[in-house]
């Protein structure tokens, strides 16, 4: 009886004891970060914990200029040249779930916890 | 039985995963000019590709050395007339173009001076102003003239090629590779990386440019995408010291004798010439941000990214849709330099 006891709560502490180390590294580096890519290739980032004064930077497609405003924690497509506007009605995001898609300009602005994972052939220095 | 057959099978299943679409691969790690060299070639080659390449480079590294007492640059630089062996005529003549070409940002005589800070040794030092002006008026690319294939060094004088060396010994082995038929390779001599063709893949090969901030070269924040064509960064990190609060780094303006100091933290030049690119990383370091963009201007046969001491990145516009983030950085962009 008093062994199974003991197997229990081992067992309960190495799961508990996982879960929270598991959280910790998918947490990761600590806040998020906007990755704003350009026909596919990240042209920017910006640590959303780091934003203290909004701010807005803008971005040239094919389809003409997206105008990106970033608040603490959250940023969002404020306005565009192009016809659909599908980016400004998709409005702010702060989580990884959405990306924001700007398809007339190829533009993609998606919040991610740690950095893309690029396969290098080489490293100059 | 049973476990060795499942064994074997995801053994099996493993190296199918591994090798269905690779090239045969080649490659070859060495020791030459102060650095660690990788040349690698794919497909069904001349299996003496390499060694030929590993000989040319020891050759190169025989006549180019500054302190190796049986080369021409060591005789050169003793003030003895030399005659010149091609390849060397060939590398002297390429340098003083590039030399010209700069204003001088660029000078294969600062030896002297790199010298008398200790960045031959590693014995720093900072000199005083009066010993700098006396070594700064023996430098002077202009004063070397040669007469045939002679070069007599005029007094005092000596020359370094370690902007070019290495640069030149990439091109060396890239025109190696090309005439044994080798399309794919990447000769990569100390971060000096210079690839032909596309990578294994297909695609283009994908260069990382080193964080000037980062621990090692693992730590990099940009890539670049490029084919055929020679990447190679000069940066502050390579060699420095610091002296009463104050870091030196290794790179020289010719003008001032003191190390070059207009914010910049690294320059990477691409190039299908890894002896401009090698030069170039060095000369455009020299200039700083707005001087190495009018020059670029000014000639349409290489590319950059300048990586400023506040960490800021500026790109010429010719590799502005093959250049992308690395991501590592908290918040990060990049400006485009326009022609």
């Amino acid at each position: 009886m008093k062994s199974t006891k003991f197997w229990v709560i081992l067992l309960a502490a190495v799961l508990i004891l996982s879960l929270a180390a598991s959280l910790l590294v998918l947490r990761g580096r600590g806040g998020a970060c906007a990755c704003v890519y350009q026909d596919g290739r990240l042209t920017r980032t910006v640590d959303l914990s780091q934003v203290s004064e909004p701010f807005t930077f803008t971005v040239e497609g094919p389809a003409g200029t997206n105008t990106v405003q970033v608040e603490p924690g959250r940023i969002r497509v404020s306005a565009t040249d192009c016809p659909d506007q599908v980016c400004v009605h998709q409005g702010w995001i702060s989580t990884g779930v959405f990306p924001i898609v700007c398809l007339p300009n190829r533009l993609v602005i998606q919040i991610e916890d740690s950095p893309p994972d690029s396969n290098l052939d080489g490293v100059t220095q | 039985m049973k476990t060795l057959r499942i064994f074997s099978f995801f053994l099996a299943v493993l190296s199918l995963s591994g090798c269905a679409v690779s090239l045969p691969e080649q490659s070859k790690t060495l020791l030459a000019m102060d650095t660690v060299m990788n040349l690698t070639i794919y497909g069904d080659t001349d299996d003496t590709a390499l060694s030929r390449a590993e000989d040319l480079i020891y050759e190169l590294e025989d006549l180019l050395s500054t302190t190796d007492e049986q080369s021409e640059l060591y005789a050169l630089n003793q003030g003895e007339s030399v005659t010149l062996s091609p390849p060397v005529r060939d590398v002297l003549d390429q340098a003083l173009a590039l030399c010209s070409d700069t204003g001088g940002a660029l000078d294969i005589t600062i030896y002297p001076v790199v010298r008398a800070w200790g960045f031959t040794t590693s014995t720093y030092q900072v000199p005083d102003r009066d010993t700098l002006s006396a070594l700064l008026e023996r430098v002077d690319y202009s004063q070397v003239h040669l007469t045939g294939d002679t070069l007599t060094l005029p007094e005092g004088m000596e020359l370094d090629l370690g902007a070019v060396a290495k640069g030149y010994a990439s091109d060396q082995v890239a025109g190696l590779f090309r005439a044994c038929g080798i399309d794919c390779a990447q000769i990569d001599l100390g971060g000096s990386i210079q690839v032909l063709g596309n990578s294994p893949d297909g695609d283009p090969w994908r260069i990382g440019i080193r964080d000037p901030e980062g621990e090692s070269a693992e730590d990099y924040v940009a890539v670049v995408e490029t084919a055929d064509q020679a990447v190679v960064t000069s940066g502050m990190y390579e060699r420095n010291f610091e002296q009463d609060g104050v870091r030196y780094g290794h790179i020289i303006d010719p003008s001032t004798g003191y190390p070059a100091d207009h914010g910049l933290a690294s320059v990477t030049v691409i190039s299908p010439s890894a002896t401009l690119a090698d030069a170039l990383s060095t000369a455009l370091f020299v200039m700083g941000r707005d001087r190495a963009a009018e020059y670029w201007r000014s000639r349409d046969d290489f590319e950059f990214v300048l990586i400023g001491e506040d960490g800021s990145i500026t790109i010429s516009q010719g590799i502005a849709d093959s250049f992308s983030l690395a991501g590592e950085q908290g918040s990060l962009s990049f400006e485009v330099i326009r022609r």
